[in-house]
């Protein structure tokens, strides 16, 4: 697509003018925490750049993350990404179908050979190969055909990443995460059921204004949106320090809006900025609701020992104590004491008369 | 017989919660709280900062809460706990330490080095390495009501005395008044005429009030020793008297402790809110004062100024109430350095005036707040903690300085305006 318009005229097509564009550059520029002085020039880059091919594959998924990517309707981010690439195949939003989408896909291949993104939702079946086949092929087939020619294959949503859903106990179709298939090419996993658009459309973002991938951690997440826990940075904080804990979705303490550790939240360890960045426009995310956090963005959340397990509970302590023993355990990756402590005696008055 | 080191671990572990495991892993050393402290800055003993106090918490913290801490107990590369490191920091936690909370307010990150005393507290007394002095007092506190033993029959014959001086009955146990009223140790034994102010100050702002025959002290030992059954018990006490009285709410006296036991202790201690206000005689009198029920008549024309108690000022937020009373009957008021939440303690709170054996070192560390009152030159100082009350005189008179020391409620009441009813 070498041939088409910079992303500023394209913008201006769709209604976005200068000051938006520029109002868009400073906020993705401190999402992906790059220094304020780069503002501009990301601006700059991206107004030149030229929308890249993006081929976008579904596996075995449910479709959350395309709706979690494209559902806005004001011009946001989300929007504004959407016109920096040039969607050539995509099993839900695209026109065509049948023979004609296979063939736009074959043909955004060859047109953009070593230049295109790939974009996988879903995991792939690798167990039984009969399971969601695309065109007559199978879907490890079908990734392996496609990721040949690409520049990057980004992961999104956490079956692409992790195996998700379908890779949970008993996994029937033997589904496996999209890097476990992908050799010599750059994979990014944006995590998450589904994933912050943000998070999606910053990975793309970077791509287009610095021609290479954010950096990314240990597991292939890109560190700006996943380099801190949920509950690094929950607005229930300060009732977990205090061990101030909601025992049930209806009492005093889930009311008063305490900490939900009791009621099974995967905040403490789950890497992810829901916390910061929230949902639907910044308006709130699942504790800010009043629910724990289940964990979505890390392997195998499905398995974790249920969504309302708390993650830890010492034993041997009174029900006060434990809330707060709780809290000190995780807070600092302590454990406790492994003796079963002893109950405190109370001090009494022949105490009080013993001289020392 | 329960005090054993054992008991002591098994009293102190549950008190390692997530706010202290917090501080002891965000302490960065460096040494703030020492200047903050008067013990240390009046000795220069480094064994006086407050994080060294804290070291017996610090060691099971570390030897039974953190992994490396419980990897080095097992490879035998750290020294267990032994009743030894109770006894040689009884003198530490406290002789030389007054619960002031100067300390926890000057750390850097935050630490609540205060609170990490008061909670050692617990595992020391439950290892039987507390002082002697608050040890009687507690026991004398849970048999006779009163830490310093006046019995309810002395209480009632000079609350009588008080009523009979000032001409306005004060009736003991009355039901559906507005106030339970307490009444700090140091009132009843040296400062009785507190008594007499307060009928005449309830009168004028048309209030009923009462004390309880059954809980007519307010100093709670409990909270100075740091047992949570003793200091339980004497809330409960108040608490109880409260609820069979029917009052709308609970008054602490001129005392500090009394107010940290009743108004932030308390609730926690019986693990559920009170049903009734509890208000600190200052701040009710400031309440009365904007509602326009307290009128006073002239000011006093001394040089006064006014020494901060820490549980009611730094730890009890009630130093501008206390200014406002004070510019109601003081002509010439003068601050000394420090004021409000940064004043210097007076050596004796957190028990440590109950606790003979410190005597010496708490006229020495009086050497900071002495400073500041040379500093200022004033005819009086007043204050609003009978305890902080009675230490300062004693104080004063051990460094030979001629200083009176005033109550604020007896002062405010001298200036009453009282309208013949």
């Amino acid at each position: 697509m070498s041939d088409s318009p910079g992303l500023a005229t394209l913008l201006r097509h769709h209604g976005i003018g200068r000051r938006d564009f520029l109002t868009f550059c400073a906020g993705l520029a401190s999402a992906l925490a790059l220094p304020p002085v780069l503002a501009p020039k990301l601006a700059h880059a991206l107004e030149a750049a030229r929308r890249p091919s993006v081929i976008w594959l579904s596996f075995q998924e449910c479709t959350g993350c395309t709706e979690s990517l494209t559902r806005a309707d004001q011009p946001s981010l989300e929007q504004i990404i959407l016109s920096m690439v040039s969607l050539d195949y995509h099993h839900t939003l695209q026109a065509a179908s049948g023979a004609a989408a296979e063939a736009a896909r074959r043909q955004a291949m060859a047109d953009n050979h070593g230049r295109y993104l790939v974009m996988a939702d879903g995991s792939i079946p690798l167990g039984d190969p009969g399971y969601c086949t695309i065109g007559g092929m199978s879907s490890a087939d079908l990734l392996a055909q496609t990721v040949a020619g690409a520049a990057a294959v980004i992961a999104v949503g956490s079956c692409a990443a992790f195996g998700g859903l379908a890779a949970a106990e008993p996994n029937p179709t033997g589904a496996v995460p999209i890097s476990r298939l992908v050799t010599g090419k750059p994979v990014v996993n944006i995590p998450g059921c589904p994933p912050l658009p943000l998070a999606m459309t910053g990975v793309i973002a970077h791509f287009l204004a610095f021609g290479r991938l954010p950096e990314l951690d240990s597991l292939g997440r890109p560190r700006v949106f996943y380099g801190e826990t949920i509950h690094d940075r929950c607005p229930r904080r300060a009732f977990y320090d205090q061990g101030l804990f909601a025992k049930s979705f209806d009492d005093e303490g889930a009311r008063q809006g305490w900490c939900l550790f009791q009621l099974g939240c995967k905040g403490p360890t789950t890497r992810n900025a829901c916390a910061t960045v929230k949902w639907n426009g910044g308006t709130s995310f699942p504790i800010g609701s009043g629910h724990p956090c289940l964990g979505c963005s890390q392997p195998s959340f499905w398995d974790a020992g249920g969504f309302y397990r708390p993650l830890s509970r010492p034993a041997g302590l009174g029900p006060g104590m434990a809330a707060a023993a709780v809290a000190a355990g995780a807070a600092l990756g302590a454990v406790a004491a492994s003796k079963r402590p002893s109950e405190r005696q109370p001090v009494t008055l022949d105490d009080l008369e013993t001289k020392s | 017989m329960t005090m054993s080191f054992a008991n002591g671990l098994a009293a102190l572990r549950p008190r390692i919660d997530a706010p202290v495991a917090a501080f002891l892993s965000s302490c960065v050393r460096c040494g703030l709280c020492a200047e903050a402290c008067l013990f240390h800055t009046e000795t220069g003993d480094p064994k006086y900062a407050p994080i060294m106090k804290l070291e017996p918490l610090r060691r099971l913290w570390s030897q039974e809460f953190t992994v490396m801490g419980r990897l080095g107990r097992a490879l035998g590369l750290s020294k267990p706990m032994s009743d030894e490191d109770f006894a040689r920091w009884e003198e530490l936690v406290y002789d030389s330490c007054t619960l002031c909370g100067r300390c926890s307010l000057a750390c850097p990150v935050g630490n609540d080095l205060t609170l990490m005393i008061r909670k050692l507290r617990e595992g020391m007394v439950a290892a039987g390495h507390s002082p002697e002095g608050l040890r009687k007092a507690a026991h004398r506190a849970l048999t006779d009501i009163s830490p310093v033993g006046v019995g309810a029959q002395s209480a009632r014959k000079l609350i009588a005395a008080q009523s009979r001086e000032v001409g306005i009955p004060i009736e003991i146990d009355k039901h559906g008044a507005d106030w339970l009223v307490l009444i700090s140790s140091m009132e009843y034994i040296a400062f009785p005429e507190m008594l007499g102010a307060l009928a005449r100050l309830f009168k004028a702002a048309g209030q009923t009030w009462t004390i309880a025959s059954d809980a007519y002290e307010a100093t709670n030992v409990g909270v100075q020793i740091g047992s949570c059954d003793v200091a339980r018990a004497i809330v409960a006490r108040t608490v109880d008297a409260a609820h069979r009285l029917g009052v709308k709410g609970v008054v602490t006296p001129e005392c500090g402790h009394a107010y940290q036991a009743l108004r932030w202790e308390g609730p926690n201690l019986m693990g559920q809110a009170f049903d009734f206000e509890v208000i600190h005689l200052i701040d009710l009198l400031d309440r009365w004062r904007a509602e326009g029920r307290l009128k006073t008549k002239g000011k006093s024309g001394l040089r006064l100024t006014y020494h901060d108690p820490c549980q009611t000022s730094r730890r009890g937020g009630l130093d501008p109430q206390a200014r406002r009373l004070l510019n109601l009957v003081a002509e010439d008021f003068v601050e000394t350095s420090d004021p409000g939440p940064w004043n210097w303690c007076c050596g004796g709170g957190g028990g440590v005036s109950a606790n003979p054996r410190a005597r010496d070192l708490r006229f020495k560390v009086f050497a900071a707040k002495k400073r500041q009152l040379e500093a200022v030159r004033p005819d009086a100082v007043v204050t609003t903690c009978s305890n902080c009350r009675n230490v300062l005189e004693e104080s004063l008179e051990h460094w030979g300085m001629e200083l009176p020391v005033l109550s604020l409620t007896e002062l405010v009441a001298e200036y009453l305006d009282e309208v013949p009813s």
